[in-house]
């Protein structure tokens, strides 16, 4: 547990969990952020290559991660994990930077026709969903229903909030995060079946 | 509880999802102080989320690391917090984090919370923790530090726990020093290493300052190069300007190499 004393604030890193090092950084102990980014650079960098394609995006994109957790961000221990904000904080903001770059390169389109075709089939989800799945994980995911399926992907795959989602299915809040729930719990049930 | 109730597990799975209602966080919160195991299945849950949607890790490029380190170190220079409020112009970062104050103190006692009742390790902290140390614990590596100044009486000793990459930093009879000045403590490679050092060929592990009487002792986290044998040939401590520690221009004040 962390000390008060301010001769301490610096020092004592010997923090285990997600949420001391968060509370850490957040109270200006700069060092908490290389033991998190130890912990879920992989993740993020490797979320961030998978969607963005190319090696000097996906490192200027994981540095833009890190240090919008450094300076500050909305997580909320309290409300869940380090890991998945991170994760989700990458998604969203890779699908943001392939956007930027469709509308700057439909910009140079217009000037150049002959590559439009190309953009066209390339957009954020048509990239993001090129992600294979194992055999079991597949089977696993058909235990859920559709729905169950979609608002997780859009959620944690796609990086769009719970909010966005009902918005786009049209349906209430509060079913989008019953479904979404009720799905993990399928999805860990199931994969932990198949490891028995 | 290897069989949580259902509600239970909702509550889980919308942890791992980040959409826990603070009603619902405080519930979590006391269910975790009473039934610390519920880490177990907060890992599983999360570990089953990202095989469904998350590709395996990838590291990334060893420099991106203290890249980003040195950034923030830049942004956030040694600086006693209370005497922020006395600064004439501080840099945006010291401004926002001014204007965050009233809300991070309320952050502060609802984090301070749930760190009480969030008594488990990180799950991936766990896992490695669960395979690694059972198997092959890596030695305590110990460094005892010498001053090259002939007459000095200054002298540091670093104990590396290389399986959970955490030191402890004993400093003793180091002079205090003005202001402007840090002390930072390296970690030197063989040349050529695989890892990123700065030109000479050395990590930045930390920045401090000692106390009156020249102390200073610290628990801290250490780069993974403490697990490769070999690789660390030295251990030392340098003089480097508070705003630019990273720039290594320092001579060793006191350097060693491991027992």
């Amino acid at each position: 547990m962390q000390s008060e004393q301010p001769g301490n604030q610096e020092a004592s890193l010997p923090s285990q969990t997600d949420a001391e090092l968060f509370l850490a950084l957040r109270n200006g102990q700069a060092a908490a952020l290389g033991v998190i980014y130890d912990r879920h650079a992989g993740l993020v960098y490797g979320l961030a290559l998978q969607t963005l394609g190319n090696p000097q995006e996906a490192e200027d994109l994981t540095q833009d991660i890190f240090l919008t957790l450094a300076r500050g961000s909305s997580y909320d221990p309290r409300r869940g994990s380090l890991r998945t904000f991170l994760a989700i904080l990458t998604r969203s903001r890779s699908i943001d930077r392939i956007r930027s770059r469709s509308s700057k390169q439909k910009l140079a389109d217009r000037c150049n026709p002959d590559l439009q075709q190309e953009v066209s089939s390339n957009t954020p989800l048509d990239h993001a969903t090129q992600y294979e799945q194992s055999q079991e994980v597949q089977e696993a995911l058909a235990q859920l229903s559709d729905s169950q399926q979609q608002i997780l992907k859009m959620a944690y795959y796609d990086g769009l909030s719970q909010s966005e989602i009902a918005t786009q299915l049209n349906i209430p809040l509060g079913t989008v995060k019953a479904r979404a729930r009720r799905g993990l719990l399928k999805l860990r049930q199931t994969l932990t079946s198949f490891t028995r | 509880m290897s069989m949580p109730s259902d509600q239970l597990e909702l509550l889980i799975a919308g942890y791992v999802l980040g959409d826990l209602t603070p009603e619902e966080a405080a519930e979590f919160e006391q269910l975790l102080a009473k039934y610390p195991a519920i880490a177990e299945d907060v890992a599983q849950m999360q570990t089953s989320l990202e095989r469904a949607y998350a590709p395996p890790d990838v590291p990334p490029p060893p420099h991106l690391r203290s890249a980003i380190l040195n950034q923030v170190h830049l942004a956030e220079p040694l600086l006693d917090t209370s005497s922020t409020n006395s600064l004439p112009s501080p840099p945006a970062v010291f401004t926002a984090r001014q204007q965050r104050f009233p809300w991070r103190r309320v952050f502060d006692l609802a984090a301070a919370s749930i760190i009480l009742a969030l008594g488990f390790y990180n799950y991936r902290l766990q896992q490695a923790l669960q395979t690694a140390q059972p198997s092959q614990p890596d030695a305590i590596l110990t460094y005892s530090l010498q001053p090259i100044q002939a007459g000095s009486e200054a002298s540091a000793r670093v104990v590396v726990d290389p399986n959970t990459l955490e030191a402890t930093l004993m400093v003793e009879n180091l002079p205090p020093l003005p202001p402007n000045q840090v002390y930072v403590m390296w970690t030197v490679l063989e040349p050529n290493a695989p890892f990123t050092t700065d030109d000479k060929d050395a990590i930045l592990t930390e920045v401090f300052r000692v106390d009156e009487q020249g102390n200073f002792t610290e628990t801290l986290p250490v780069p993974v190069v403490y697990r490769v044998e070999g690789v660390v040939t030295n251990v030392a401590v340098t003089i480097e300007d508070a705003a630019a520690p990273q720039l290594h221009v320092g001579a060793p004040v006191v350097i060693a190499q491991p027992l």
